[in-house]
Formats: C-alpha cells, structure tokens, sequence
C-alpha cells in the first residue's frame, strides 16, 4: 500500500510545490496580521490546501488517457460551468466570476482552464496528421472562442490572456505552419493592443496636457488609419521583394491584410467589453507616473516595497510598506512584493528559483511521457503556470501589466489553490504512466 | 519517450521545441532575476530611502537660539517661550477642532489644512495649554510643542550690532544643513555668530501608515540651546552714543567707541536704528525698506565716507617722515592755494595768516596741507594710508563690512580716462575727492595712533558660552606695529592736543580729561559736508578712542564734537564711580 502510494507521486515535483506553499504560508501569515483576523485567512487556505491535495493524489492515481477519451464531456462541463457562472454567479472586484456558496466561493474560471488544456490537447492529439488543415484550425479557434466568449462576458480579462500562451505553445508544438502562427500571434497582439494603447495615450495626453481637448477627436478613425498604413506597407514589401527576385506568394500578403482587418474587428468587441478602470490598470505600467496615486500607485508602491527590501530584507512582519498599508493587494496579487520587502532579495530570489525547478521538472515530465497526449497535456500546465508567474512577479517589479493573476501556490485564494494542486496531480499521473505499458 | 512506432520520428522534432522552450522559460526568468537584481541591489538604498519617507514624518523642533549679553551682563537678545499644537488629521477632525477651540479664550481659533500634520497655532500661554491638557479625553490627536521666540532689548540702539532672524530662503538651504523652517540671523552678531547661537535642532519623527494616521512616535531628539554670547559692548555708553547721534542736527549718522588696548568695540552705533522685534510683521519692515533715511543700514562699517580733514593725520606722518618737516616750519596761508590757474581755498576763507605744523593741525588749514600733500605726491600719500589699513577691511566680527577706498592714477585713468592732476593730489592730502572710509576704520586709526602705532583688530564678541563651557574666546589680534619715529607720535599728539585745546576741536574739553582729537569737515556732493570728529583720552595713557560722523550735518567741530564729549563724559563717570 505504501509503495504503492509513493509511486503516484513524483517527488521532484512536489517538493518545489510544498517549498512555495510554504512561503506562501509564512507571507500570507504577515501580510494578514494588520486586518487583525490573519487565522482566518490561514484557515481557509489551509483548508483549500487540505482540499487541495486530496484530489492530486486522487488525479495522480487516476489515469490521464480517460481524458483524451472524453474531451469532449470535459469541454463541455467547462462550458456549462462558465455558463452557469454567468447566471447564477456573483460579482467581487467587478466580475460575475463567483459561485458563492457562503462560507467559501470558488471561482469556475480555474478549473476551465486546465479543463480546456485537456479537451484542446486531446483534439490536436486526434488531428496531428492534418492540423493544417482550415476545417482542423478553425475547429481550435472555435474550442477557444467558446471560453473567451464566456469569459469575457464576466468581464474577467486576466483569465482571457492566459489562454494565448498556452494555444500558442501548443500550436507550436503540434507543427503547425508558421505562418498560421505568426498570423494568431498579429491577431492578438492588433485585438488587444489597439484599445489598450488608446487608453494609454489617452491617459498619457491627459497627464501632460490637461487643456488638451483634440484627443478624442484624434483618436476616432486611429482603426482606419492604422489599416490604411499597414496595407501600404504590405503593398511596398510585397513590391520590393519582388524588385530582388524572391518570390512570396500574394496569398500571404492578402492573408496579412485579412489578420489585420480582423484584428482591427475584434479589437471592438473587446474595447467595449472591458471597462475603462480595467484597461487603465491594465497599460499604466508603462509609465506608472501618470498617474502616481491613481493606477500608478500599486506599481509604485510595490517597486518601492520590492526595492526597499535590498540584500537582506526587513524581516518578518517587519515590512513598513506592507505593515503600515501602502501596498495593496498585499495578500493576494502583491503577495511577491511583501517577500521582496520582508525576505529581501534572497528569499524573492529563492521564490523564483523554486518556481523555476518546478517549471523544469513539469517540463521534462513532458519529455519523459509516454504518449503525444501527455506531452501536449504537460506542456500546456506547464505554460500556464509559466505564465501566471511571469506575468504576477513582473506585475510586482513594473514590468509587466497590472492584471488580476495570483501567484500560483503562493497567494491567498482557495479557488486558484485548488485548481493548481489539480494541475499539479495530473502532472503527477503523467510522470507516473511513463514506465507502464496500455 | 512515446511508446508508438509512427510517433517515433515527431518525437525527435518534440525534444527539440522541448528545448526550445525550456530556453525561452529560463531566459525569462533569468530576465526577471536581473530585474530584481536591478531593484534591490543596486537601487535598493533609493527605494529604501522612498520608504523610509513616506512612512516617517518628520518635524523640526526649532532650537533656542542662545542669549546674547553686552560687556555689563545686559540681556540683549533672549527667547520667550510659548506653546504649539500639533494636530493629526482624521476623519472626525470637525468635531474635534470645535471641541478645542472652545478650551482657550475667545481669541484663539483653530485652523485645519490638507496636510498630514497641521499646526493649530502659535503663541499658546502655559495656561490655555494646560486646559486642554486636562480634558485628555479626546486629544490623542493632538501634540504640544515648545517654541521659542527671539526677543531684543533695546531693540532700537542695538539694531545693528545684534541683527535679527528671520525664516531661511530658499537658495541658503543648501548650507550647512539647515532645514525648510529654520530661522537665521541676518545681519549683525545673529548672522555672524549664528553657527554658535542656532543650536542643534530637534526631531521629532513619527510613523504614519498609508492613510497618514499616526502609528507611533518612532524618535525624538530633544533641540539643544545655542551658545550665549558675550559681547564687549558698554551698553550705558551705547545707550549714550545712540541718543546724542539722534538728537543731533540731522539724526543720521555713526560712532565707533574702540577700547585701545585691545581693540574692543565699546561702542557701535548707527542712526537711525530699526526695531528688531518688529521685523516679523510684514507692514513694519516694509516701512522701514522705504524709509529715505536707509535705516538697515549701518553706517559704521557699511558706509563709505570721505574722510575730510581727518586724512591730514596721514598727511603729517607723511610729511614729518619723508620731509622731515619741522613742528616750527611757517607758512603763509592766504585763505586760498594758488596751483596752475585755479585756486583751492581753506575753509576760513580770510586765512590763518602764517602758521607752523602745529597750529596748521589744530587749526585744521587746507592750505598748509595742499602744500605739504604737493611736496609729498601722490605715491607716498598712497603708501601712508595703506600703511594706515586704509582701504582694507578691519577684520571686524560683523558682516559685510566694507573696505573703503584709495584712488590712485591708474585708476583714475582708467576710469575717466584723464591723467592725475596736481590738484588731485593736493585735494587728497586733505581727504577730499574719491577717497573714501569707514567710520569703523578712523576709530581703527585713532586707536591705532594713540598706541604708537600698535594696531588691535577690533571685534565685538569676546566669548562664547555653551552649558557653562567656553566654547570661543576672542583672541586680542596683534595686527601690526607701524615703525614710525616716536618723536612724529609726540608731534602728533601735540598736534590734537592743541585741536581740542583751543583748535576746532575746543567743544570737547573737559575739566580732568585731556583729549587728543581731529575734526573733519567732508565736502560731498549730496547736500551740507559731513561731520566728523576723531579722539582719544586720557593723551597720557590712551583708553579709549571715539570716532563720531554725522550724516550731512555741517561742520566737524560743531556738530560731531558734542557728542564726543558726551560719550567721554559717559565714560570717564563710570570710571570715577568704579574706582
């Protein structure tokens, strides 16, 4: 029985996992000490913890393989789940994106999105021979549109730029052209980019120029010419290649232009979907002076609080930048920014150094499975938890934007804890397959 | 490893995009270490810094700034106390300042501005902070401060020997690590001694959290008293100075009192004076910037004057030296010195007839001296008032003074581009034309001449107490022996002597006293000539010398001679009842 236990559990894996739960303790533990009831907030972690790893082991026990049969079951169950959020949910910070059942809430969008990771990996398992095809592609697009619909229909936008990476490794990794890759990578990057920089230059405009009043009427026909400019321009590179004999098939251009269009498309939908405070948020980490005690200030604060801490940091509870309230969101989306303070830049270092063990060993239990399906599954965790941490810590040091994504394992959140430690068992189970046979 | 035979090749392909983003994975995090890096280590002092700043507030507590005391143990400058309130701003603010506005009387109000921490207000006595001390109930907020407050005694007569203090600029910040708010003495002793008097101010930090809500006192450092200084001022015979030179014809004017042993300053006065405790009040200093009698200014060492007849004492050392010119050497003055085609008078217009040395000193002819100035040139005349400290600073221990000046050929030429005239030099051997001193300086010279030519630099503040230890102590400055023949110094003294005898200078005789003295009479282009008048006493064993200049006011021997009397008769009583 004993053995038998130990096998399911990849301990290269987990103990990075426990290193980080473990910080995120002893953080959460300081962060909470001024609200006065910090137990609570242990006691429900501990629970979702408890929780937690209860159904990793069950997942790490359970054989992946059923999910690559039943995707489609899977895909639905998120479905409805998002659906069901939609209706019967309820609203913190802004988004409809909570069942509340009282005592706890959970937070759907989690577990949707490891549930997409498992339908999405399963369907381009199925179709690796003929992934090129536009029927197979635009299949993938419809499996994504389906929850990014729904999800932004929250509004959550954080939870919608996850999907991105993970659909481009995926894609990257099932051999898809590059083009079709470079045209998803334009097609984000133009949707999301346009109402986002509008923004910023509004609010750039607004600082510098308080007078200035021509910005709204300016920034009115930016789509047009924005299109205008890039057909111009294709048009030109397509005649100079020409001009030095190497031949590029019109074909991309117009696919190009097509992108471009379409991007531009989907940028309004997605322009008027997030509300104004988000996309602020969102893009003021560019220059986070503009607004200094607006937006800016949780980017400010945090640097502070990050920088403050130097060599060896201020020591627990100790943290004048967390202790005494300038930094927001200290327990949850700033949660680095406090071990930054309080640990200083060993204890920030060590966190990312963990964080990377754990992305290096999920990353060869991708190269060590024993099937396609494992690989693609491992790799798509693997970018997730990738990207919540690049995005989180960089969020804390001013580099990256200001979204709502906890630091996986770390912050406070049962929801996110939860579904991270479900992530983590079926990484466990794919490790465990790699020796035996069907 | 994929256990199926046609994945067998695509496997190869996957280890290598494996690789791939594992490399992409570790380069971003490697991007995020530097980052942090970036943050801590190299920028961490900056940010801790920013930390630190938001999170302590602090005040400055301004020191007392020391007492200032004359030669006699008179309290000239001390500080009166009063009591601050220091409120910390929360939501139920209202409420509270109307609570304690009505604990003190009716006059006191309240007011309450955006910042974290506001001032209440100043100028609480002991017993209406008392009354709120009492009802403690709900004055946690609150936070009372000793402030201290300069007051001057005698503020008129001492006006710029003392100075005042006022708030310090913007551009003095930088030095000597002041800080916004702290006051600093201009002018006088409270600038020139103000790294003595200031004292350490005290801190008082205190940490706030995000919303500016006081947490705790995180340090204080209580303020530490500045040094006492002790002046060498007579105070009665400042008093006496200041209330002569007011009554005087024009009330404009200075006297410079000099103890010729040493070279303190006795005595420093400048008309008219300017009330120290008024400077505060924005109305009374306005008044005073425009006052047409320019009262800031003090005309002992910042005022350039010419030096009149006094210059002939130069003139006589000059001659008796070079020329070897004898006391009994005649000559004939007409009332007027024919050089070239013009003609230079003597104030006594019908002439002294023929006069020698002595008589011409006493009786202060221009025409002896133009001729004497002629015989001598300008090159000696210029040495012999350098040698004299002409155009040099005294080195006096009070700001800004000024340095007076000599013309020399080469400076008249480049200025006006007009060679140097017989008739210069022979108006410069009488003190007249661009010649110009310091009232400060004829005393110097008085004093210095009464000596034998030992000069004492003069200073004003003879030591400097800090908690009973003495923290400064003027030196007496042994400046320079001039090696003139004693028998020119008997000469001279022989000379003012007769002048107060029966000379221009007979108005200052009194009964005990011999004094030695030179009159001046300095024409200048803004109205009646100035008086001057130079002295010392006892002549056998020099005590003081006085040097008096009234602004304007006519001739030297009879408007600036009275008042020299008044001083020595000030003087010399205090002397009789000591003894």
């Amino acid at each position: 029985m004993n053995k038998k236990f130990l096998h399911y559990i990849d301990y290269k894996l987990i103990a990075p996992v426990i290193c980080l739960i473990a910080i995120g303790f002893v953080s959460l533990y300081s962060a909470c000490i001024k609200y006065g009831s910090s137990l609570k907030f242990i006691f429900i972690q501990i629970i979702s913890c408890i929780l937690g790893s209860l159904i990793c082991y069950f997942l790490a026990k359970f054989n992946y393989i059923f999910y690559k049969k039943y995707y489609l079951f899977i895909y639905f169950v998120s479905i409805i789940l998002l659906g069901l959020v939609l209706i019967f949910g309820s609203f913190k910070r802004g988004t409809k994106g909570w069942f509340n059942f009282g005592l706890f809430s959970f937070q759907p969008v989690e577990i949707a999105k490891i549930m997409f990771i498992l339908a999405i990996s399963s369907f381009l398992d199925n179709n690796i021979l003929h992934i090129n095809r536009i029927r197979c592609l635009s299949t993938i697009m419809m499996f994504l549109a389906g929850h990014l619909i729904l999800i932004m229909l929250q509004p959550d936008f954080s939870s919608t730029l996850s999907y991105f990476p993970i659909i481009m490794i995926l894609l990257f990794i099932v051999d898809i052209k590059r083009f079709y890759l470079l045209c998803i990578f334009i097609l984000g990057i133009i949707s999301l980019g346009i109402p986002l920089l509008k923004t910023f230059s509004e609010m750039y405009l607004l600082h510098y120029h308080k007078d200035m009043f021509l910005t709204h009427t300016a920034n009115a026909n930016v789509r047009l010419i924005f299109i205008f400019i890039c057909f111009i321009l294709a048009i030109s590179i397509w005649f100079i290649l020409k001009q030095i004999k190497i031949k590029v098939s019109i074909k991309y251009i117009v696919i190009l232009l097509f992108i471009v269009i379409l991007g531009n498309i989907c940028s309004l939908p997605i322009e008027h979907s997030l509300k104004n405070y988000q996309k602020k948020r969102f893009i003021v980490f560019l220059n986070p002076q503009i607004d200094p005690y607006g937006f800016g200030y949780n980017i400010i604060q945090s640097k502070i609080a990050i920088g403050s801490g130097k060599l060896f940091g201020k020591g627990f509870k100790n943290g004048s930048q967390t202790q005494l309230g300038f930094l927001p969101e200290q327990h949850t989306d700033f949660i680095f920014s406090l071990i930054g303070e309080e640990g200083g830049w060993i204890l920030a270092q060590l966190t990312i150094i963990i964080y990377l063990f754990f992305i290096l060993r999920s990353l060869s239990i991708a190269k060590e499975a024993k099937d396609r399906y494992g690989s693609l599954v491992a790799i798509g965790i693997t970018t997730m938890f990738m990207f919540y941490a690049i995005i989180n810590i960089g969020m804390t040091m001013g580099l990256m934007p200001v979204t709502g994504m906890p630091l996986l394992f770390i912050s406070y959140g049962g929801s996110s804890m939860v579904s991270s430690l479900c992530a983590v068992g079926i990484l466990c189970s794919i490790a465990s397959k790699k020796y035996s046979y069907y | 490893m994929w256990r199926n035979n046609e994945d067998k090749s695509s496997y190869k392909k996957f280890i290598v995009k494996n690789k791939i983003i594992l490399l992409l994975f570790i380069v971003l995090f490697v991007l995020l270490s530097i980052r942090l890096f970036f943050l801590q280590i190299i920028n961490g002092n900056k940010y801790a810094f920013i930390s630190e700043r938001q999170r302590l507030f602090s005040r400055y507590e301004h020191a007392p700034r020391g007492v200032i005391y004359s030669a006699d143990n008179i309290v000239l400058a001390e500080n009166k106390f009063s009591y601050a309130v220091l409120f910390y701003t929360n939501q139920n603010q209202k409420k509270l300042i109307n609570h304690i506005n009505n604990i003190p009387g009716d006059d006191v109000n309240f007011y309450v501005s955006n910042n974290v921490f506001t001032k209440l207000i100043y100028n609480l006595s002991m017993e209406d902070v008392l009354k709120i001390l009492e009802s403690k109930s709900n004055t946690n907020n609150f936070m009372i401060l000793k402030e201290s407050h300069r007051i001057y005694h005698k503020p008129k007569v001492m006006s710029h020997i003392i100075g005042y203090i006022s708030e310090i600029k913007h551009n003095e910040l930088k030095q000597f690590g002041y800080h916004i708010g702290d006051y600093i003495g201009r002018g006088g002793i409270e600038q020139y001694y103000d790294q003595y008097l200031k004292g350490q101010s005290g801190e008082l930090q205190i940490e706030v959290n995000a919303k500016g809500n006081p947490t705790k006192v995180f340090q204080y450092i209580s303020p530490s008293v500045g040094a006492d200084v002790y002046s060498t001022i007579d105070f009665n015979l400042q008093q006496v100075a200041y209330n002569a030179l007011k009554n005087s014809t024009t009330g404009i004017g200075a006297v410079v009192v000099l103890d010729i042993k040493t070279g303190a300053i006795k005595a420093l006065v400048s008309c008219p004076g300017f009330n120290l405790n008024k400077m505060g009040i924005h109305n009374e200093f306005k008044k005073y910037c425009l006052d047409k009698r320019f009262p800031f200014f003090n005309r002992a060492i910042q005022a350039v004057y010419s030096p009149g007849s006094i210059f002939k004492i130069i003139t006589f050392i000059a001659s008796m030296e070079i020329l070897h010119t004898k006391i009994s050497q005649k000559c004939c003055c007409p009332g007027y010195f024919q050089l070239g085609n013009r003609k230079y008078v003597c104030w006594c217009k019908s002439g002294h007839g023929i006069i020698n040395l002595i008589n011409a000193t006493a009786l202060s002819c221009n025409v002896y001296f133009y001729q004497l100035g002629i015989k001598l040139g300008i090159y000696n005349l210029i040495k012999y008032a350098k040698t004299f400290f002409l155009g040099t600073k005294t080195g006096i221990d009070l700001p800004n003074e000024k340095s007076g000046f000599i013309p020399s050929p080469r400076w008249k030429h480049k200025h006006f581009c007009i060679p140097w005239f017989q008739g210069d030099t022979a108006i410069f051997a009488v003190g007249q034309g661009a010649l110009g001193v310091t009232v400060l300086q004829m005393a110097y010279l008085i004093a210095g001449i009464a000596n034998h030519g030992v000069f004492y630099e003069p200073y004003i503040v003879d030591r400097i107490v800090k908690d009973n230890v003495q923290v400064f102590k003027h030196r007496v400055k042994f400046k320079k022996t001039i090696s003139i023949n004693n028998l020119t110094y008997t000469a001279l003294q022989t000379a003012l002597l007769e002048t107060v005898e029966y000379g221009t200078g007979r108005r200052a005789q009194l009964q005990d006293i011999k004094i030695a003295g030179k009159t001046g009479t300095a024409q200048n282009n803004k109205g009646k000539p100035h008086a001057w008048f130079v002295s010392y006493a006892p002549t056998e064993n020099p005590k003081i010398a006085v040097a008096v200049l009234i602004e304007n006011g006519g001739s030297g021997g009879m408007q600036a001679v009275p008042i020299s009397k008044k001083i020595y008769q000030s003087y010399f009583k205090i002397i009789k009842k000591n003894e």
